[in-house]
């Protein structure tokens, strides 16, 4: 079959031209119509989400128990592809130097950390943790979050008893006060939490731990 | 609230692509139809004849743009009618919609299988018309019975098809432009080959096809996520595409030298290129022979835009079997037509009676159609009555009249809405407006919507003039039904020529609640309580 010249004349490159740029230029302003209230409210909240997950990091020690709160962590952290960090923080009182060894303590942050590394990992998070030593355990809590620039805090609560009324311990207000990025605090109900119970019961020891001990 | 008094609500998952996409698969089509008949009909001012119905088109775009964002509601066309001019004339715009859902089934099966015998030679409906009527209904009772049990195609397969044929007509028309459109053959074609007054109205008249359509997206608003603020954007987009397309298209039939050379006509003779995509042979194909036209990427055209058209045809024909028994169902909903149509077959939960006999009248004008094609007798007959008219064309009359009618209809409701129902909020509304009072109240006399109304009743006036078929068969389906609507309200002890009680304003805030759109639903109480102050103010 005989083909034709082809022949590229100024109208028809003209007109080819705009018909590529009006047709993808409808297009683009058609997919970005004006957003409604509820549009406006949405976004706002998904973009407060993900500056507030960016960086995690969930605080332990003796005082604060975010056992159940780490499984909310992993969650947020697997939704948001955040980076999560568990910290545990020893609290070395003045009366001992700044490098004593606190057996029970370390030991107890070994679980809480070890526990936090476990949840992290059968849900594929990446998961760093720390332990600390420190005079106060909320300075430490603060500085870490300053050394980090985490954006959000997150832990547990500490009362005395179930009493729901009692004010959560001094170490806790300290942070939710002086902290500079948000803080969420889990506060377990007065019949304890579900948050992650069920996690932290179908842990339990494993035979390799059971060797260890 | 017990569970069984819970009132189920439709879930929105219709995106701003899958509304576009939802009136593209339908208006998107229709080029693959329109492009030949036009160009077999008005020749070297084919272009000029889409100019004129493109106008229409954008008028009526705008119009259906407006009563969509204001009302999103399923009914489309014949809701907004009903609701402007009350229930009768609503019940004529849908059932002439009605029409041409069921023209849209068979126009569509028809040209697929054209699209089809581009690569398949067995099945052209000339060569082989047998063959061609038997694939054609195959593929009517195909898409009947898919639909009786409840299978339809994804929503994300019409997304995709959609994307793939703008991509497609977008880099046809450009390589098409770029290397092989010649100004001077252009001005010279409308100047040898301008047609007779005759030949324009009858070519103003088929262009209407290629804009018929844009009632799908008004039809999903129920679905579409916050519809007053999308479908502005999907409609106007729709609008502007499709003109695009069908301009260029034109201009390019008239002006394009093509790449290979044509094949000689019955007498012997040397034809241009639109007069070889009018003619009665390849006009239900004009798109794809005019792709291989197209230097260098005609090659690649060749292959896949048959197929290409084909499935875009093929998903068009079956939006026409959903939609005619959607729009039955809206309309039995309103008491314009029997409950019959809103029946639910209890083991596929689909309005099969609905589906079965929309289908049904396709067939049988598939029949009409295919006659003269298929005896020689008939053939004879439709020679000596109907100027001997081909199938397609047929189609395509038929298919002018329902929308011209239809169309006709949803401009003077929404001029009417605009005069007595001011209060709704509308987040977009026709440009060229004139500010009056009515009743008190402050409205916007849309211009525009006058504009469309003179130009589609003109589209109507020439239907009737150039296509005896269209004269015949249109007003016969409309006095049909108008009949059988007269049978049924007196039946049902019903208004016949007046309107059911309705309390609009309750119903308009339910409207806006459900679509989501909450913003407007506060906007529409706020009018309401203002305007009922100012009227208590002036009472007392």
């Amino acid at each position: 079959m005989m083909h034709e010249a082809v022949t590229v004349t100024v109208p028809g490159a003209i007109i080819a031209l705009l018909i590529a740029a009006a047709t993808g230029a409808t297009l683009w302003w058609m997919m970005h119509p004006p957003a409604t209230r509820v549009d406006r409210i949405a976004a706002e909240a998904e973009s407060e989400l993900e500056r507030l997950v960016g960086s995690i990091i969930v605080v332990f020690s003796p005082e604060i128990d975010s056992a159940h709160m780490m499984a909310l962590a992993v969650k947020l952290a697997r939704g948001e592809r955040s980076n999560l960090m568990a910290v545990y923080v020893i609290e070395v009182p003045y009366t001992l130097p700044p490098d004593a060894q606190m057996e029970v303590e370390e030991r107890s942050a070994l679980d809480a950390l070890g526990a936090a590394e476990t949840i992290a990992s059968r849900v594929g998070v990446d998961l760093t943790t720390e332990t600390i030593k420190a005079r106060s355990t909320s300075q430490a809590v603060l500085d870490i979050a300053k050394r980090e620039k985490a954006q959000v805090l997150i832990m547990g609560s500490y009362r005395e008893d179930r009493y729901v009324g009692a004010p959560l311990g001094r170490t806790i207000e300290e942070i939710a006060a002086n902290a500079k990025c948000d803080v969420l605090i889990g506060i377990e109900g007065k019949h304890g939490s579900l948050l992650g119970e069920d996690v932290f019961t179908q842990l339990g020891p494993t035979d390799e731990d059971n060797n260890l001990l | 609230m017990p569970d069984e008094q819970r009132k189920p609500e439709l879930r929105r998952s219709v995106t701003t692509w899958g509304s576009f996409a939802w009136g593209y698969s339908d208006v998107g089509a229709d080029i693959f139809v329109g492009l030949g008949l036009v160009l077999g009909a008005a020749a070297g001012a084919s272009n000029v004849a889409f100019l004129f119905a493109g106008i229409v088109y954008v008028c009526i775009g705008l119009a259906y743009t407006e009563l969509a964002a204001t009302y999103p509601v399923a009914g489309g066309g014949q809701y907004f009618v009903a609701r402007g001019l009350g229930d009768f004339f609503g019940f004529i715009a849908g059932w002439a919609v009605l029409l041409d859902f069921t023209i849209d089934v068979t126009l569509f099966a028809w040209t697929c299988v054209d699209y089809v015998a581009t690569l398949v030679p067995t099945f052209d409906a000339t060569l082989h018309p047998w063959t061609h009527f038997f694939l054609t209904f195959g593929l009517i009772a195909g898409l009947a019975l898919l639909n009786v049990i409840g299978v339809r195609e994804s929503t994300a397969f019409q997304g995709v098809v959609s994307a793939l044929d703008v991509v497609s007509e977008t880099l046809i028309l450009g390589f098409g432009f770029l290397f092989a459109f010649r100004p001077e053959l252009l001005l010279h074609q409308m100047q040898t080959a301008w047609p007779t007054n005759y030949g324009l109205m009858d070519g103003i008249s088929l262009a209407i096809v290629s804009f018929v359509g844009l009632e799908s997206i008004s039809q999903a608003a129920q679905e579409t996520q916050r519809p007053a603020s999308v479908i502005p954007r999907t409609s106007v987009a729709l609008i502007l595409t499709i003109l695009i397309f069908a301009l260029a298209y034109s201009n390019l039939a008239l002006g394009m030298h093509p790449w290979h050379a044509l094949p000689l006509d019955a007498h012997g003779h040397h034809q241009a290129l639109w007069q070889y995509l009018g003619n009665n042979q390849n006009n239900g194909r004009a798109v794809a022979l005019l792709a291989q036209q197209v230097p260098i990427f005609g090659a690649l055209a060749a292959l896949y835009v048959p197929i290409l058209g084909a499935i875009l045809l093929l998903i068009s024909s079956n939006s026409g079997v959903f939609g005619s028994s959607r729009i039955a169902y809206a309309m039995s909903n309103g008491k314009l037509l029997p409950s019959i149509f809103q029946r639910v077959n209890a083991k596929f939960r689909t309005p099969m009676i609905s589906i079965l006999a929309f289908c049904g009248f396709a067939i049988i004008e598939l029949i009409f159609a295919a006659l003269p094609g298929l005896d020689p007798h008939a053939k004879a007959v439709y020679d000596h009555l109907f100027h001997g008219e081909d199938g397609v064309t047929f189609l395509g009359d038929l298919y002018a009249f329902g929308a011209a009618t239809s169309y006709s209809f949803v401009f003077i409701a929404l001029i009417a809405l605009r005069l007595y129902d001011p209060l709704s909020p509308r987040k977009f509304k026709m440009p060229f407006n004139i500010k009056m009072t009515v009743r008190g109240e402050r409205v916007d006399f849309p211009l525009v919507a006058v504009l469309g109304f003179i130009g589609i009743v003109s589209i109507l006036v020439f239907t009737m003039i150039t296509h005896i078929i269209g004269r015949i068969a249109g007003p016969s389906w409309l006095i049909i039904g108008i009949v059988l609507y007269l049978v049924y309200r007196r039946q049902k002890g019903l208004p016949v020529f007046r309107s059911r009680q309705h309390n609009w304003r309750k119903e308009q805030v339910e409207i806006l609640r459900d679509a989501g759109e909450l913003e407007l639903m506060d906007e529409f109480v706020a009018n309401v309580k203002a305007s009922d102050a100012r009227k208590a103010g002036v009472g007392a």
